[in-house]
């Protein structure tokens, strides 16, 4: 067997969970441009991806903390905190536009990082110390802002969320960092943490400090969607945030991150949550009413186990 | 002999847990009825019961699930449904209204039979698939009931949520009957200890000829039983259903099961635990209604006493 052919067996057999989701999504593709022509220009695929955009970081947020064996579900509370906090922080200058997006940033992620301590240093279980954060976090969201203002510089939504493809350029950014962060022994102890803890912690791999690094770029993720859903809507909403915790297992889980840990890619995640955001496009333009969105969201997710189920067994 | 020493000292640790969620309760309740006279009330206290009924009954079936190392996301969602259901499957010729609780508490049933059905078959995390189920659920609601209020006028409803029978109120009796049911099933039948045991270790149990798929199937048909009977309790008691009415008791379910010293990894753990739980949910969230909080700080409180109580009663040694 030449090499050249072993490698792309080994592409295949890498991704082989990952072509049905990518033919399906180019298929879905294909029928959204079609319903909707508009999407084939550089202002169509920057709208596109603005309304993905913050899918794809709470996508990304989870698919980081599932890989290492967690879950959160206060995601969607730490994207309306981002929010409302950026509504408030965020100066009309550059200078103090850039310091209030840094200061949303940096908080995002010390809540990160004390749920992540909470978890792994005191051993309590992730998915109620989560669910009890998503509290606390909503309820601070409530006390910044507690009914949607504030507002955010024009020119700083219109660069983030404009006719410009900004947001594309930002997820391509992503994906270098994220292959970045795969080759350093960060990324590394990440994937072992979650693959198999023990043998993990007796090669020697700090698991706690892995599961917290992970908690802690969640909330840094998920605190930067919020500031761009403020950038976009031009203004702080403290519950805008909800919806995007279901949203970003159901994106987590399409793209094949198991709750075993240590399997999840980030393309997986990108490409869950485009198909989310793809399906509820296309059902918008079909004419469905915005209600079945929440039918199809459950049909998708256990369709998509019972192909893995299929392809397994 | 070992065997019986670890028993024995896990018991004892078992005991200590629901002792201390119990003494909680009482201590909340003294110092509140110091500090607020007639917080302490026997009218206001047995209100509190009553609340913390709907909450108990919904967290007995998520007991059974988690101890089998499940969980379920759908009660929410099943909630509402039952008491949104309910006037749809309520025929016009029947007086008593019974065939209506039965209908829908068949169809509550039937959910979590699919639940368990889906979880088994499919293979799904529970976590995932019960997410699943509640996400179609509430697209399902606003689709039958477009978003609007009913009331009710279902006569078995309405005794059920407001009667008395010997001077008890009826939902209390509801809880009792249930809770007995519930624990009886968890400590002296087979399906019972083959939770536990599933809980414990999966494949061991497999191995060990426990029917590991009919019995979790049971576990979640029952807790979509509880959800709904908790929906009709609730519906009975307010009069009137909503899209939302269920939302408190996702998170209130879990909380119970876990302040009450039932392991989420599954187990470990007991009913008498989970009533605790429930009682202590519910006393707490009355206390933060006392207090007249703003929605965000309420929110706070409501986040950070879960987090202090988990410290305090829910910590698991062995957790991942």
């Amino acid at each position: 067997m030449s090499g050249l052919e072993l490698q792309l067996r080994l592409l295949w057999r890498r991704n082989a969970g990952l072509w049905s989701l990518f033919t399906l999504l180019a298929a879905l593709l294909v029928v959204y441009a079609w319903l909707h022509p508009g999407l084939l220009s550089i202002a169509g695929v920057a709208r596109f991806t603005q309304t993905w955009f913050p899918v794809a970081l709470v996508a990304l947020a989870q698919t980081l903390i599932m890989l290492a064996g967690g879950i959160d579900l206060s995601i969607g509370a730490m994207v309306s905190l981002g929010c409302v906090l950026a509504a408030t922080l965020v100066g009309e200058t550059a200078t103090a536009a850039g310091l209030g997006i840094a200061a949303v940033v940096a908080i995002g992620a010390t809540i990160g990082a004390t749920t992540g301590a909470i978890v792994a240093l005191l051993r309590l279980p992730a998915i109620i110390v989560t669910l009890a954060g998503s509290f606390l976090i909503a309820g601070a969201a409530l006390l910044v802002m507690p009914r949607p203002g504030g507002s955010m510089p024009d020119w700083l939504s219109d660069a983030l969320a404009g006719d410009r493809p900004t947001a594309l350029a930002m997820l391509i950014l992503l994906l270098i960092a994220w292959r970045v962060l795969q080759a350093t022994p960060l990324g590394h102890a990440i994937n072992a943490a979650g693959d198999n803890p023990q043998g993990a912690f007796r090669s020697g791999v700090d698991v706690p400090l892995a599961r917290i690094a992970t908690y802690a770029l969640s909330g840094a993720l998920a605190s930067f969607a919020g500031v761009y859903v403020a950038a976009q809507t031009g203004a702080g909403d403290p519950v805008i945030g909800m919806p995007l915790t279901l949203d970003s297992i159901t994106a987590a889980v399409l793209g094949g991150v198991g709750f075993l840990g240590g399997q999840g890619t980030l393309r997986g995640a990108i490409a869950g949550s485009l198909l989310l955001v793809i399906l509820i496009n296309v059902m918008f333009f079909l004419g469905f009413p915005p209600v079945a969105q929440y039918v199809a969201k459950g049909l998708i997710i256990v369709a998509a186990m019972a192909v893995r189920l299929l392809r397994a067994g | 002999m070992a065997t019986a020493l670890r028993t024995h000292s896990v018991g004892r640790v078992l005991l200590h847990r629901v002792t201390l969620t119990y003494l909680i309760v009482a201590l909340l309740w003294v110092v509140a009825g110091v500090l607020k006279p007639g917080f302490a009330s026997a009218g206001h206290l047995r209100y509190l019961l009553e609340l913390a009924a709907v909450m108990g009954i919904v967290a007995a079936g998520q007991t059974l699930v988690i101890i089998a190392a499940g969980i379920d996301l759908s009660v929410a969602s099943v909630i509402t449904f039952s008491a949104m259901m309910l006037p749809l499957l309520s025929p016009a010729g029947d007086p008593s209204g019974l065939a209506g609780v039965a209908a829908t508490l068949l169809l509550t049933t039937a959910v979590g039979t699919l639940n368990g059905l889906g979880i088994v078959l499919l293979r799904v995390h529970p976590l995932i698939l019960t997410l699943a189920t509640a996400t179609i659920l509430q697209g399902a609601l606003i689709l039958i009931a477009g978003g609007s209020a009913i009331s009710v006028n279902n006569p078995a409803v309405v005794f059920l949520g407001n009667g008395k029978l010997l001077g008890w109120p009826m939902t209390i009796v509801t809880w009792l009957v249930l809770g007995s049911l519930v624990t009886a099933l968890l400590h002296a039948t087979v399906l019972g200890a083959w939770l536990f045991a599933i809980g414990t270790n999966d494949r061991a149990s497999r191995l060990a000829g426990v029917a590991v798929g009919p019995a979790l199937v049971a576990a979640y048909a029952i807790s979509g039983f509880c959800a709904g009977l908790g929906g009709l309790l609730l519906l009975g008691m307010n009069r009137q259903g909503y899209v939302g009415i269920g939302e408190p008791y996702l998170l209130g379910s879990i909380a119970a099961v876990v302040l009450g010293g039932t392991s989420i990894l599954g187990g470990r753990g007991s009913y008498l635990g989970t009533v605790a739980g429930a009682v202590l949910l519910v006393t707490i969230t009355a206390l933060i209604t006392v207090v007249n909080a703003s929605a965000g700080w309420r929110s706070i409180l409501f986040g950070a006493l879960i987090l202090g109580l988990l410290l305090l009663s829910g910590r698991d040694r062995e957790s991942r």
